[in-house]
């Protein structure tokens, strides 16, 4: 059974940002149309964050938030020795790179409001990767 | 373009047959078709059937090469989107290939990636002890090559990094396209590569808005914190300094974001002031400028015909010296509320390279949700952008070569 899951958010009327990353648009819409065989292919949902239509998409979104914690975590350790070592420069630019990637996927699915594996999934529509998300 | 002489004394219409060899008795390499009419054992009267040879070289349609230095990760930035959409389409990742890379191709441009020339991939960087910024984990004689490559109209297998495993991937085809970007840390480090550059931008985000912005961005995930995030910036700044950094004297456009002065200890880098330091003397490049080209103005747009609402803008113009090359610059502080105040600003603007009345507006509004829309940043990106075309029109239309020639017998 697939469920709808919302997020709510509260719609401001802030101006647009000028940061980067979060974009000024925070529209919740979601569309679904329900036939009694197939429910979830038909969901479209668009929210916060979200936007992931393929499983591949939604894997790697969770694979580098924890990519983040981990190395975070990481760079702290390494740092406690000596913060101008080498080791300790090189873990943090880890963790800058990973929090950019996830940056721009964030910014790929809500600013252009579309999943980053589209054209790969044309392709492709059989590899596990192009599953259509639905929970 | 191709330029296409016909070389031959025989009548084309004629039954030839084309057939392309990679280098010719005439010497030409490349590119070239070759038609050879089939002899007709038809007596022997009539003249002898020599080949016509028709050479096509592409070699005139040179791909224009622009370097963007951006520390906000590739291909995905507002800058490029801004730029590509003032060509017309938008940029797409290659269809069908890597879904990790990081190229992305338009109609006209194609913007690659400098991540890509990594020689490094994450696990080697870590054993080596480099971080990304830092030369040796990049391969410029691969860059050097490949651009190059590109620019004279030779398609490359360019290497992919994958951002989300860290590794180098099996590379991809890049066919030369109109204009090439090359966006990254190191477009101009090379000088080999800088070279090669028709035109080149350095986006310089100072400290505080830099810290601004990465706190926007990085407090919603989960492993960081205020803390983190401000020890990510402290760490790479040793080699961003000394490798990054120096590559903005180098830029024919730099555009520079500071905290805005409009708002006394403002820290939360909402407003902005952009500075748009643009080179003097430079081929195919008119600085934007204000009013009088070549003084020093200060502008307060807001007042008896545009009221703005806090805090205002101000505008800045004239000349000066970075790094040594004379400059003009071009400076806005404060934020857009309304269209009316856009269109105000653009009406007073010149040199900005506009085909119409409106345009750098009507650009700024088609991405009204891009960031920076109300701001310098928006704006002056998108004038650059324009610079830009207006740059590939003034380079492709002075290589208009000499018209077809096909003679007949």
């Amino acid at each position: 059974m697939a469920t709808l899951r919302l997020h709510s958010l509260t719609a401001t009327s802030e101006k647009i940002p000028t940061s980067p990353f979060v974009p000024s648009s925070r529209v919740l819409s979601a569309s679904f149309h329900c036939n009694e065989k197939r429910v979830s292919r038909r969901m479209t949902i668009n929210a916060m964050g979200g936007g992931a239509k393929y499983k591949g998409t939604q894997m790697r979104e969770k694979q580098l938030s924890e990519m983040i914690e981990k190395k975070v975590t990481e760079a702290k350790q390494v740092c406690e020795g000596d913060e101008t070592s080498d080791e300790c420069r090189v873990a943090w630019d880890e963790v800058e790179e990973v929090s950019q990637a996830k940056a721009n996927l964030r910014l790929r699915l809500e600013v252009e409001k579309k999943d980053p594996l589209e054209s790969f999934c044309l392709e492709n529509p059989e590899t596990e990767e192009c599953k259509v998300y639905d929970d | 373009m191709a330029v296409c002489s016909a070389y031959t004394t025989q009548s084309l219409n004629s039954t030839c047959s084309i057939s392309t060899p990679a280098k010719t008795h005439l010497g030409f390499h490349q590119k070239e078709v070759v038609f050879y009419r089939r002899s007709s054992k038809r007596g022997g009267s009539g003249s002898s059937s020599g080949p016509c040879v028709i050479t096509c070289s592409a070699g005139d349609s040179q791909t224009v090469v622009i370097g963007l230095a951006a520390d906000s990760g590739c291909g995905k930035s507002t800058f490029m989107r801004r730029l590509t959409s003032v060509f017309g389409g938008a940029a797409e990742p290659p269809k069908g290939g890597n879904p990790d890379s990081n190229t992305l191709i338009s109609d006209m441009t194609t913007v690659i990636c400098l991540d890509d020339y990594h020689s490094l991939d994450r696990t080697g960087r870590k054993e080596k002890g480099v971080t990304a910024l830092d030369p040796r984990a990049n391969d410029f004689d691969l860059m050097y090559e490949q651009v190059k490559a590109i620019k004279s109209g030779v398609a490359v297998d360019k290497p992919i990094y994958n951002h989300v495993t860290g590794l180098l991937d099996p590379p991809e085809l890049i066919k030369p396209p109109k204009i090439l970007v090359i966006e990254g840390l190191h477009p101009m480090f090379d000088e080999r590569v800088r070279d090669l550059l028709d035109f080149s931008i350095y986006l310089d985000i100072s400290n505080e808005v830099k810290f601004a912005w990465k706190i926007q961005r990085d407090m919603a995930e989960r492993g960081h914190s205020l803390e983190s995030i401000k020890a990510s910036i402290e760490a790479r700044k040793p080699d961003f300094d000394a490798y990054i950094d120096p590559q903005k004297k180098y830029a024919d456009a730099v555009i520079e974001v500071l905290p805005t002065q409009l708002i006394p200890d403002d820290n939360e880098g909402k407003v902005l002031r952009v500075r748009l330091i643009m080179k003097e003397g430079v081929k195919h490049f008119s600085p934007v400028y204000l009013f009088d080209e070549g003084s020093t103005i200060s502008w307060i747009p807001c007042g008896r015909k545009l009221t703005c609402s806090y805090p205002g803008i101000k505008f800045h113009y004239g000349p000066d010296t970075y790094f040594g090359n004379e400059v003009s610059i071009l400076e806005m502080d404060g934020q857009f509320d309304r269209l009316d105040e856009l269109i105000y600003v653009e009406s007073h603007l010149s040199n900005i390279s506009t085909k119409f009345y409106g345009e750098v507006t009507q650009q700024m509004l088609k991405h009204a949700d891009f960031p920076g829309s109300n701001n310098g940043t928006g704006l002056f990106q998108t004038i650059v952008g324009l610079k830009i075309r207006d740059l590939y029109e003034q380079i492709t239309s002075s290589k208009t070569a000499a018209p077809l020639e096909a003679t007949k017998a």
